[in-house]
């Protein structure tokens, strides 16, 4: 504790009382001790002035200059309130009424914040701390004064960050809880009002396992073990999916994600908790689909095998039977049984390659693991081998020009490639029929394969119901088949992402074009259902 | 010396239609018949009532039986070390890929869709005929069978 100084306008520090009855060596040492508390002082680092019980500053300090802006000299004498506007003289008699050792005990930071001015008028707010100092004058007063602005711009800047976190906090698109390390709920945003139907004044306070019963307390002593850095590193979306409990007591499935939150009281702990009921009915949805995709796939494989056995079997025995009775009885009965018999004997197998092509049709499954880099070339080499016999007997002239690599299935591009020049070839009435194929580059970097052929050719009304199943422009006398060839053509190119489609003029022959990807350019085969011109 | 057939087939039908073939066909004939996989074991094994039944120079298999299914019965043939050196070819209206690989893995010694029409089935019935009793070279003339 300084003692008083010893008058007003003394530049000496306060010393020590002094005893009238010292010896020299007494003096000496109070000299010493003088010296001392002055260099004490002017060394702290806060600003000190004393005042007697007139307001009046009697001593101060080099501090006390530095941040007023006075000299010495002119403040001396001078009202306290020149520098400490207002507030001091209050300060001064509430604190004339405490004991020296209350003062004592009084810590900076636990004392009382000012306005200080400078000469240049400017203000500053300071922190200022109050002792009594007994002296020969009486009571003074004892104020060291700290600027505290760097202090009031942290403690600015803390209000506006928790007013920018609060902010956050409102605008984040997910309920935002922020739990303590009890597991107390303290904060909570307007999402998570409406999520789980508390008033904000509700729900803090409540325990955490309110809102989400189960699993968050267990997450966050988990969590508790990790990293900040872990923490953070943790997203939504890589959160834990948990069980929420609304005020109704109605449950609903969330995602929530947990961050350390550093504060006064320790940790909390921000939940970031999505509402994932919409995500989850749409994954049970899509789970369903694909479930009654597989079962309708699966059924789809019965009906072929119930197609190519069970509903085989009793048309078998009315081919054979009616086939037989025929062989053994015609020209025995009379002409009337002899053409009942004959249709019946015609009718049967017709049947027979319908439910045979169906079945084809319904086999054109597209298997992404056979689309391959497939030379369009060798298919169409396959394809004419397989029609060797039909190319003879017609004397067709099947030529074609320079064909390229594709990213197809090959057994299916065969099957195309085989469908249309056997149209080609059958549907002719004059001389010999001349097939050319030929590939060229469409606009988008794939390839259009041409089947051009010189036969009756096609009116342009049924240039889309052509493709049809079963569809057929021609009496059964005429040209025979069951019109499921363009059908599987068509099932096949759109598949592979392509499309089909065919421009002709009746007596001037056909063109059938469909386009395919190149075997550089696999992406994006799969376009879906491109409907065909 | 007639050629001793075991048809296993349930259609009676196709029992017949297989009659009618062999014959058309004027091949001799001794045709047995068992009309499910339990019969035909029986008669392969001459148990019971079949306890005088000869041993078939060749086998014809229709897959769907009922009781002891096609595919059970050509199993236990060709496990039978005493059956499995007799012909058996599966004779049948499927032809599903998965009908045609399994015959073939239980060691059928060949596998013929039924053709739809009785001109087809006639022919097949005789090409069958033709190539196990004529052209192939059979244990039965071999002396230490």
């Amino acid at each position: 504790m300084l003692d008083a100084p010893r008058g007003p306008g003394s530049l000496a520090p306060p010393a020590v009382h002094h005893d009238p009855g010292s010896s020299t060596a007494e003096a000496t040492h109070l000299v010493q001790m003088e010296a001392r508390y002055r260099g004490l002082f002017e060394a702290t680092p806060d600003a000190i002035v004393v005042v007697n019980q007139a307001g009046e500053i009697v001593i101060l300090n080099v501090q006390a200059e530095k941040r007023f802006g006075f000299r010495r000299d002119e403040l001396l004498g001078e009202k306290v309130t020149r520098i400490i506007p207002g507030g001091f003289a209050e300060r001064l008699i509430s604190d004339g009424m405490r004991t020296p050792a209350d003062a004592a005990t009084q810590q900076f930071g636990a004392g009382i914040e000012l306005t200080g001015r400078r000469r240049d008028g400017s203000e500053f707010p300071i922190e200022i701390m109050l002792s009594p100092l007994e002296g020969p004058e009486g009571i003074l007063v004892t104020a060291a004064i700290r600027d505290i602005s760097v202090r009031k711009a942290a403690d600015a800047h803390l209000v506006q960050m928790e007013a920018r976190y609060r902010g956050l906090l409102e605008a984040a698109p997910d309920a935002m809880v922020v739990v303590d390390q009890a597991g107390l709920i303290v904060l909570m945003n307007l999402q998570a009002e409406n999520a789980f139907g508390y008033k904000r004044e509700e729900a803090i306070g409540r325990d955490v396992t309110s809102i989400i019963p189960v699993g968050f307390a267990e997450r966050l002593v988990a969590d508790g073990m990790r990293s900040a850095q872990e923490l953070v590193e943790q997203q939504i979306g890589s959160g834990i999916e948990l069980i929420a409990k609304r005020r109704d007591g109605s449950e609903f499935p969330i995602e929530i994600m947990l961050s350390p939150l550093a504060g006064e009281h320790g940790i909390l702990v921000t939940a970031a908790i999505r509402d994932i009921t919409k995500r989850k009915n749409a994954d049970a949805y899509l789970l369903r689909k694909v479930e009654e995709l597989n079962r309708s796939n699966e059924e789809l494989g019965q009906f072929a095998y119930i197609a190519s056995h069970d509903l085989q079997e009793p048309l078998r025995m009315v081919t054979s039977y009616t086939e037989l009775l025929s062989r053994r009885y015609k020209g025995k009965l009379d002409s009337d049984a002899d053409e009942f018999m004959a249709f019946a004997v015609d009718g049967a197998p017709r049947k027979q390659q319908l439910i045979k092509d169906l079945l084809t049709y319904s086999r054109v499954a597209s298997d992404e693991r056979r689309l391959r880099e497939t030379s369009s070339q060798d298919a169409l080499a396959h394809a004419l081998r397989n029609l060797r016999k039909a190319i003879v007997e017609a004397s067709a002239h099947v030529t074609h020009g320079p064909m390229p690599m594709v990213f197809a299935d090959e057994m299916q591009l065969v099957q195309v490639f085989q469908n249309l020049i056997a149209n080609a070839i059958k549907y002719q009435t004059h001389g010999a029929p001349r097939v050319h194929i030929s590939a060229a580059r469409d606009a988008t970097g794939g390839w259009i394969i041409s089947v051009k052929d010189n036969g009756l050719g096609i009116e342009p009304q049924y240039f889309e119901k052509i493709f049809g199943m079963f569809q057929r422009l021609h009496q059964r006398d005429e040209f025979s088949g069951t019109g499921i060839g363009l059908a599987v053509c068509k099932k096949i190119i759109e598949q592979h992402g392509g499309r089909i489609w065919v421009t002709s003029e009746p007596g001037e022959g056909s063109l059938f074009q469909f386009t395919l990807t190149d075997s550089d350019k696999r992406i994006s085969t799969q376009t879906g259902d491109v409907p065909c011109r | 010396m007639p050629v001793i057939v075991l048809l296993i087939e349930d259609n009676p039908g196709d029992i017949r239609l297989t009659r009618e073939a062999f014959r058309e066909s004027g091949f001799a004939v001794d045709l047995h018949v068992a009309e499910d996989g339990v019969d035909a074991m029986r008669f392969l094994r001459r148990e019971g009532i079949d306890v005088g039944a000869p041993r078939p120079d060749f086998i014809l298999l229709d897959l769907n039986l009922p009781r002891k299914d096609g595919r059970e019965v050509l199993a236990i043939i060709k496990e039978d070390p005493n059956l499995k050196t007799i012909p058996t070819v599966v004779l049948t209206t499927s032809d599903a890929e998965a009908d045609i690989v399994k015959s073939y893995q239980l060691h059928a010694n060949c596998y013929i869709s039924k053709p739809l029409e009785f001109q087809r089935f006639s022919e097949v019935v005789v090409q069958i005929y033709g190539l196990w009793m004529q052209t192939a070279t059979l244990l039965r003339n071999c002396a230490e069978a």
